[in-house]
């Protein structure tokens, strides 16, 4: 027979009783959040993004001090090693929590990575919806010039961020492809010059893309993003070209792109439109079958044309109820084994589960405006993000910090972005400031603007607010209700940080 | 004096005692009520705030819906309440942690207590060796 005695002795660890050393403790509370996420559950969020779901009543408990450290010994000990609440005034391990506050900060560390070069206006599509105007002849007004050019590969080179990525937006970019070829060419000798890492995008409806253009992509590491609704008869009615199937050519140019390139090297993003609403299912097939790792559910911007097309307008509500469908879907091509992910969840779900975040520009705090992401328009105007310059089109230059004829200094701390600073940060705005959900979620003063008229926004009627508070309680419910999809989260969650 | 939580002409009213309830809190719950509802806070008397909201024109409500309406409101006010205490109290934690963060490791501190090892090694000693 074991002694029990020497067996114990024999553990690694010393008796529970050994580490507790407040007997009569007065529990002191750290920083978090609550939020009621079900009838019957509710849920409290440290500064971290830690969280931990209760029975209803628990967060009053733990703020009158009600709890009993020897009968809720459970609660208690996740309380503390969660760090919500602490038996010291400042807890012994905050240099562990503040490491970890910085790591979830970390997308501050390098300061702006993405450039967009919306090297041309013109468009060969004529969709509905699209976010800019579209204008087919002129090439010297409606192209980038190699002067601007020159001068936004100038003010890339200067982030202090190690590596920069340069994006080719248009109108359809490969309306101008000499340009982007001159681009490309010029960035790759002065990234070697420099030693900075250098990543190229070209973003194209594909209709244009040849072999010819591929070569040059595979000589040149360039990887192809593209937009794809869904099924033909959603895509072709929300893209419209002329005489010609869009839904066709992008397959086409899927197909060709990851023939020459590799299949990772392509990527397709959709946009949700009203049409769209009715084929959840329909879509996320369509993505899975053309063998996509996964798709990411985007609800129409409400910049551009959208803005003024009744066609665009509907309900974050009818939003909500189609995402639902579609992650129903997907989830069910997990179960059946298949590793196949929603990309906005994803997001979420790095925030909610991992200790790092994730460099999303609607998603972060500080926003990434400018932080993350600079925008050089065709004409020479720089602005915040890409959308930013959609407003533009409208006449609207709120989000236009300069030209690029401008220095370093007054585009990315002039006075422009230093007002755009006060209500960037989450942390700061009426509403967010004591949201459970703070930490998973971020600020967006462009889309306040475009849709309530002011950069701070009015969160009681926000559909970014009402949009993102019901994703994350969804997801949050989802994996608390059902141990497979916890699994397939985390695992979502796990492979967004390699 | 005693109040009573009412509904009275369509209006919805509450009182919560000012030893108890901040008027912070107060105002950051009915922030949240603003965008459907005419929302007013005044004093019943020195100890005693009179919170009340009313249906815009826009957005009538049937009694069922009024109740309800009375209920939310109750609970929010002591949900907003308790945030309020967690985010006071918590003030200066939370002004450490964020000044710690982005102070790039100066003011990091060791952990109190003594390094020890529950086998019985001396940590000291091995690591002189």
């Amino acid at each position: 027979m074991i002694n029990e005695k020497a067996d114990k002795r024999s553990r690694k660890f010393r008796e529970i009783d050994q580490f507790d050393l407040n007997e009569q403790p007065q529990y002191y509370l750290l920083p978090f959040r609550f939020h009621r996420i079900t009838d019957d559950k509710e849920i409290i969020v440290n500064e971290v993004g830690d969280y931990l779901l209760l029975s209803n009543g628990t967060f009053e408990r733990i703020v009158k001090r009600q709890l009993d450290k020897k009968k809720d010994a459970d609660l208690y000990g996740d309380l503390i090693a969660n760090f919500f609440i602490s038996e010291e005034p400042i807890p012994p391990l905050i240099d562990v929590l503040a490491t970890r506050y910085r790591t979830k900060k970390l997308f501050l560390n390098y300061f702006t990575g993405l450039h967009i070069f919306v090297i041309s206006l013109r468009c060969e599509h004529t969709c509905h919806y699209c976010q800019v105007s579209r204008v087919t002849q002129n090439k010297d007004l409606y192209d980038m010039s190699i002067a601007n050019i020159d001068k936004g590969i100038d003010i890339m080179f200067k982030s202090p961020n190690p590596h920069v990525t340069m994006e080719f937006q248009g109108g359809e970019s490969l309306l101008a492809f000499d340009n982007i070829k001159y681009a490309v060419e010029k960035a790759e000798r002065i990234a070697k010059e420099v030693g900075k890492g250098l990543t190229k995008v070209i973003c194209s409806n594909l209709a244009l893309i040849n072999e010819e253009i591929l070569e040059y992509c595979k000589e040149h590491e360039i990887l192809i993003s593209t937009s794809l609704d869904g099924p033909q008869y959603v895509h072709d009615n929300n893209r419209h070209k002329p005489h010609a199937s869009s839904y066709e050519l992008a397959i086409k140019g899927i197909e060709l792109s990851r023939k020459v390139l590799g299949h990772d090297r392509v990527s397709a993003l959709m946009t949700t439109t009203k049409l769209s609403l009715d084929y959840p299912v329909e879509i996320v097939d369509e993505y899975f079958r053309l063998g996509f790792q996964g798709i990411f559910l985007r609800n129409i911007s409400p910049y551009g044309f959208a803005l003024r097309t009744d066609k665009s307008k509907y309900e974050t509500e009818k939003f909500l109820t189609f995402y639902k469908k579609a992650l129903d879907r997907i989830l069910e091509y997990n179960f059946s084994g298949h590793y196949f992910t929603e990309d906005l969840a994803k997001i979420f779900l790095t925030k909610i589960l991992t200790p790092f975040n994730v460099g999303f520009v609607d998603l972060q705090s500080p926003a990434g405006l400018i932080n993350g992401v600079i925008v050089f328009n065709y004409d020479g105007g720089v602005y915040a993000t890409d959308e930013s310059r959609m407003l533009a089109e409208q006449k609207d230059y709120t989000f236009k910090l300069g030209t690029l004829d401008d220095n370093y200094n007054d585009l990315f701390f002039g006075k422009k972005a230093q007002e755009i600073a006060n209500v960037w940060a989450n942390e700061a705005l009426s509403g967010c400031s004591e949201c459970a959900f703070q930490q998973y979620c971020g600020a967006d003063p462009v889309h306040n603007h475009a849709t309530q008229g002011d950069m701070y926004g009015y969160r009681p009627n926000s559909d970014f607010c009402q949009k993102n508070m019901e994703i994350i309680r969804y997801l949050i419910e989802l994996m608390e209700s059902d141990s497979r999809i916890k699994k397939i989260f985390e695992r979502w969650a796990k492979t967004s940080t390699h | 004096m005693q109040y009573k939580n009412e509904i009275k002409n369509d209006e919805i009213i509450v009182f919560a005692d000012t030893s108890l309830y901040s008027k912070d809190s107060i105002f950051k719950c009915l922030y949240w009520y603003g965008d459907k509802y005419h929302t007013n806070v005044s004093f019943a008397d020195n100890n005693t705030y009179r919170v009340s909201v009313k249906p815009l024109s826009t957005n009538q409500l049937s009694q069922e819906e009024q109740q309800y309406l009375l209920l939310k409101l109750e609970r929010d006010l002591v949900d907003y309440n308790l945030r309020d205490i967690v985010t006071k109290e918590t003030q200066n934690v939370r002004d450490l942690l964020i000044a710690k963060a982005f102070s790039n490791g100066e003011f990091d501190e060791l952990p109190p207590g003594d390094v020890s090892d529950p086998l019985g090694f001396n940590i000291n000693q091995l690591k002189n060796d």
